[in-house]
C-alpha cells in the first residue's frame, strides 16, 4: 500500500508543478519524508447537502480542513449513486491529492475506485461501507460499523422484549450500504442468539421521517397492538413511527419497545420521557473530522489503517443522563 | 413597453435571439473555462464529455419524441431496467448477450409506450407516467430492491476509459448518435415527415403520411436510446440498480428544450440538443468545481430554461424569425449607416 501512496503524492506534486495551480507552500517535504498538509487539494463526494446527518458531517469535514489549510472541493450526489459515480470520475480527472467518497451504493463505485488507484490517488470511504469486492481498492474506510450497530440494536431490543415478541423493521433506502449493514446485522444477531422474536414486516422508509410516518400508519392499522417492538434504521424514522402511534389515538404509555440509531437529540428526550428503549450514538462531527484527518494522513504519505471505526455508544434509560446526543 | 419592443425588433438582438442556443452555450463555456482551471486540457474535457454521454443519449431519443409533440417520462425507468438486464443476465448470456438483451428491453419499453399512445390513444404524458411507475416497480421487483453487480468489475472500464487518449467509447456513441440524428432529421424524407407530423398530425395524415407509425417509431427510438444509455451506465458502474436514472428524464427534457425543441412539436434539431446537453454539462462542471451546492445549480438551470422559452416566444412571434444569419447581416449593416 505504501509505494502506490508515495507514487500518488509524487504524481500529484508533479502535476501541480506542471499546471502551476497549487497553493502556496505545497508539498513541503520535511525531514521524515512526511509532507505538510497545508495546501493539499481534497475532492469530497458527499452523500447529500441538506440532511440531518450528512450536513453536520460535511460541516465538520470542512471545518477540520480549514484548520489544516486543506482545500476541499465538495460535490454532492444527493443520494444518487449514478451522479456519484460520475462525480468520482470528475474528481479523479482533477488529479487531487486525495479523494473522500461517501458511497450510497455498495458496488457502483468499484470501477471508479480502480481508476483512482491506477492514478495513484489515495481514497478514503466515509460513513458507509462497500461490498467485499471493493476491499483493497481504497486506502481506508472511516465511519461507523453499521453491521455492528445492527447487532447492538438486536441485543438491546431482545433484552427489552425478553427474547420474544413481534416486531416491525423500518429500514432506510433499499440497496443502501448503511441499510444493508444495519438491517443485516440486526437479523443475523437475532438468529445467532436464537431469539424467538418474529419480524412481522420490513419496510423501506428511505431515512425520511414523513415516509416513515406514512408507512407506520399502514403498519399500525395492519398489526395494531400486535406490535411489541420497532427497530428503525435511524432515529428520524423512529420518530415517524411514534407520531403515527399517537396519531392513531393510542397512548404513549402503550408504545412498543423502540430502538433507533444515530443518537439524535429528540431520541434522547424520548428516552428520558420513558417511551423510547434505546438509540446508538454515532457522531456526524466525528465522522466528518475522522475522514478528513485520515485522507490528510494518507495524502502526506503516512501509513493508515484500512478500517478506522468511530466509537459507538448504546444509550438507554440507564445512561441517558451521562451521554451527549450526537446532533 | 414600446422601447422594449424596439429592442426586440433590433436586428442585432434578433440575431442573438435566433441563435440563442449558441449564445447561451458560448456564455456557459466561457464561464466554465474561466472558472475551472485545466478544463481546456484534453483529459478534463474528455472526462466532462464522458459524464454527459448517458444524459446525452437519453436526450437524443427524447428529441424525436418532443418533435412529435409528445412526452416520454419513462426513459429513466427504462434506463434502470436495461441496466439490470445487462448486469443480471451476464452469468447466463455472457456480457455481450446480456448487453443486447439490455437494448432489447429498451426497445420493448418503447413498444409499450407506442402501444399506449398510438393504439390506445392515451395522452403521452399520462401513458409514459404510467409506464414510468410500472417499469420502476418492475426494477424493484426483479432485484428485490437491491442493486445487482456483475462478475468482473473491470469489464466496464472499457466503456469509460478513453480510446487511445481521445474520448471514451460511450462519448463516441453519444456523438455518433447526434450525427446520425442530424442526418436523419435534415437529409432524409422520413426526417422531414417527422417535422410534418409534429407540426400537425391530422394534416400530415391528410397529405398521405402515416402519422401514427411515425409516433410509434419515435417512442421505440426513445426506448432504444434510453436502453443504450442504461447498458453503458450499468457497464460503467458494473451495477444494475433499481434506483438508477430517477432524475434523468426531467434533466434530459430540460436539455432538449434548452436546445430549442418545442414541447408543442414540429420544431427542434439534433445540434440544438447537443447544445442543450453541453450547456447543462458546462453549468454542472463549473458549479461543482466551485463547490456550489446542487440547489444553486438547479436555480441556474431553471432560470436558463425559462429565459430560453421566453426568447423562443419572441423569436417565433417575430417576422424575422425565419431569416438566417446571412440574410440578417446585410440588413444590420444598412441600418447602421443612418446612425453614423
Amino acid at each position: 500500500m505504501k509505494s502506490p501512496l508515495r507514487l500518488g503524492a509524487l504524481t500529484a506534486a508533479g502535476a501541480m508543478l506542471l499546471t502551476s495551480c497549487g497553493g502556496i507552500g505545497n508539498e513541503n517535504a520535511n525531514a521524515d519524508g512526511a509532507e505538510s498538509a497545508e495546501g493539499l487539494d481534497i475532492c469530497y463526494v458527499a452523500a447529500a447537502e441538506s440532511h440531518a446527518y450528512a450536513s453536520p458531517a460535511n460541516a465538520a469535514f470542512q471545518e477540520a480542513a480549514e484548520e489544516q489549510g486543506v482545500n476541499v472541493t465538495l460535490l454532492s450526489q444527493e443520494f444518487d449513486a449514478q451522479t456519484g459515480t460520475d462525480q468520482l470520475r470528475t474528481c479523479i480527472g482533477r488529479n487531487p491529492d486525495g479523494i473522500v467518497l461517501w458511497p450510497v451504493d455498495p458496488q457502483a463505485y468499484i470501477p471508479g475506485l480502480v481508476e483512482a488507484q491506477d492514478a495513484g490517488i489515495p481514497l478514503v470511504l466515509i460513513n458507509s461501507p462497500m461490498d467485499d469486492d471493493a476491499e483493497g481498492l481504497y486506502t481506508s474506510f472511516t465511519g461507523p460499523d453499521t453491521y455492528e450497530q445492527g447487532r447492538l440494536a438486536a441485543d438491546v431490543l431482545n433484552d427489552e422484549l425478553g427474547g420474544e415478541g413481534q416486531i416491525v423493521i423500518i429500514a432506510g433506502q433499499a440497496g443502501n450500504g448503511t441499510t444493508l449493514g444495519r438491517t443485516g446485522g440486526f437479523n443475523d444477531a437475532l438468529e445467532e442468539m436464537g431469539s424467538s422474536i418474529e419480524v412481522l414486516q420490513t419496510v423501506n422508509a428511505d431515512f425520511d421521517q414523513q415516509r416513515a410516518l406514512e408507512l407506520s400508519r399502514d403498519l399500525i392499522s395492519r398489526y395494531g397492538d400486535d406490535i411489541d417492538g420497532v427497530y428503525a434504521n435511524d432515529d428520524t424514522m423512529a420518530r415517524g413511527f411514534i407520531d403515527a402511534w399517537t396519531e392513531s389515538g393510542r397512548d404513549v404509555e402503550d408504545m412498543p419497545a423502540i430502538v433507533g440509531i444515530n443518537g439524535q437529540q429528540d431520541a434522547f428526550e424520548s428516552i428520558e420521557a420513558g417511551y423510547y428503549t434505546a438509540t446508538i450514538v454515532q457522531s456526524p462531527e466525528e465522522d466528518g473530522r475522522l475522514a478528513l484527518e485520515t485522507i490528510v494522513a494518507a495524502a502526506t504519505g503516512e501509513e493508515v489503517d484500512s478500517r478506522i471505526p468511530i466509537p459507538l455508544t448504546v444509550v438507554t434509560e440507564e445512561n441517558v443522563a451521562d451521554e451527549e446526543p450526537a446532533f | 413597453m414600446n422601447s422594449l419592443k424596439r429592442v426586440f425588433e433590433n436586428p442585432a438582438v434578433l440575431t442573438l435571439i435566433h441563435y440563442r442556443v449558441i449564445v447561451i452555450l458560448a456564455a456557459t463555456l466561457i464561464l466554465a473555462v474561466s472558472f475551472v482551471p485545466g478544463l481546456t486540457e484534453f483529459r478534463t474535457l474528455s472526462l466532462s464529455l464522458d459524464r454527459t454521454a448517458t444524459l446525452g443519449l437519453v436526450a437524443v431519443g427524447l428529441t424525436v419524441v418532443l418533435l412529435m409533440g409528445k412526452l416520454d417520462l419513462s426513459v429513466g425507468s427504462t434506463l434502470a431496467l436495461s441496466g439490470i438486464a445487462t448486469i443480471g443476465l451476464q452469468a447466463q448470456l455472457g456480457p455481450t448477450g446480456a448487453a443486447l438483451v439490455g437494448l432489447l428491453v429498451g426497445v420493448l419499453a418503447g413498444v409499450l409506450n407506442g402501444f399506449l399512445v398510438v393504439v390506445l390513444q392515451i395522452n403521452s404524458l399520462v401513458a409514459t407516467l404510467a409506464s414510468m411507475i410500472f417499469l420502476r416497480a418492475l426494477c424493484h421487483f426483479l432485484t428485490d430492491s437491491n442493486p445487482v453487480s456483475g462478475e468482473d468489475p473491470l469489464f466496464g472500464l472499457t466503456v469509460t476509459r478513453s480510446l487511445g487518449g481521445t474520448f471514451s467509447p460511450r462519448t463516441y456513441v453519444f456523438l455518433i448518435a447526434i450525427v446520425l440524428l442530424f442526418v436523419w432529421l435534415t437529409y432524409t424524407v422520413a426526417g422531414r415527415h417527422l417535422y410534418a407530423v409534429g407540426s400537425n398530425e391530422d394534416s400530415a395524415t391528410a397529405s398521405g403520411i402515416r402519422s401514427s407509425r411515425y409516433v410509434f417509431g419515435a417512442f421505440v427510438f426513445s426506448g432504444l436510446t434510453a436502453g443504450a444509455a442504461g447498458v453503458m451506465q450499468s457497464l460503467a458502474t458494473n451495477t444494475g440498480s433499481p434506483v438508477f436514472g430517477e432524475t434523468v428524464a426531467l434533466t434530459a427534457i430540460a436539455a432538449v428544450v434548452i436546445g430549442g425543441t418545442r414541447l408543442e412539436g414540429g420544431r427542434g434539431s439534433a445540434l440544438g440538443t447537443l447544445g442543450g446537453v453541453l450547456v447543462l454539462a458546462a453549468i454542472t462542471t463549473t458549479l461543482e468545481y466551485e463547490s456550489v451546492p446542487t440547489y444553486y445549480q438547479n436555480i441556474v438551470t431553471g432560470s436558463i430554461l425559462l429565459l430560453l422559452i421566453l426568447l423562443d416566444r419572441i423569436a417565433s412571434n417575430s417576422p424575422r424569425s425565419a431569416l438566417s444569419l446571412t440574410s440578417l447581416l446585410p440588413s444590420r449593416n444598412s441600418e447602421r449607416v443612418p446612425t453614423q
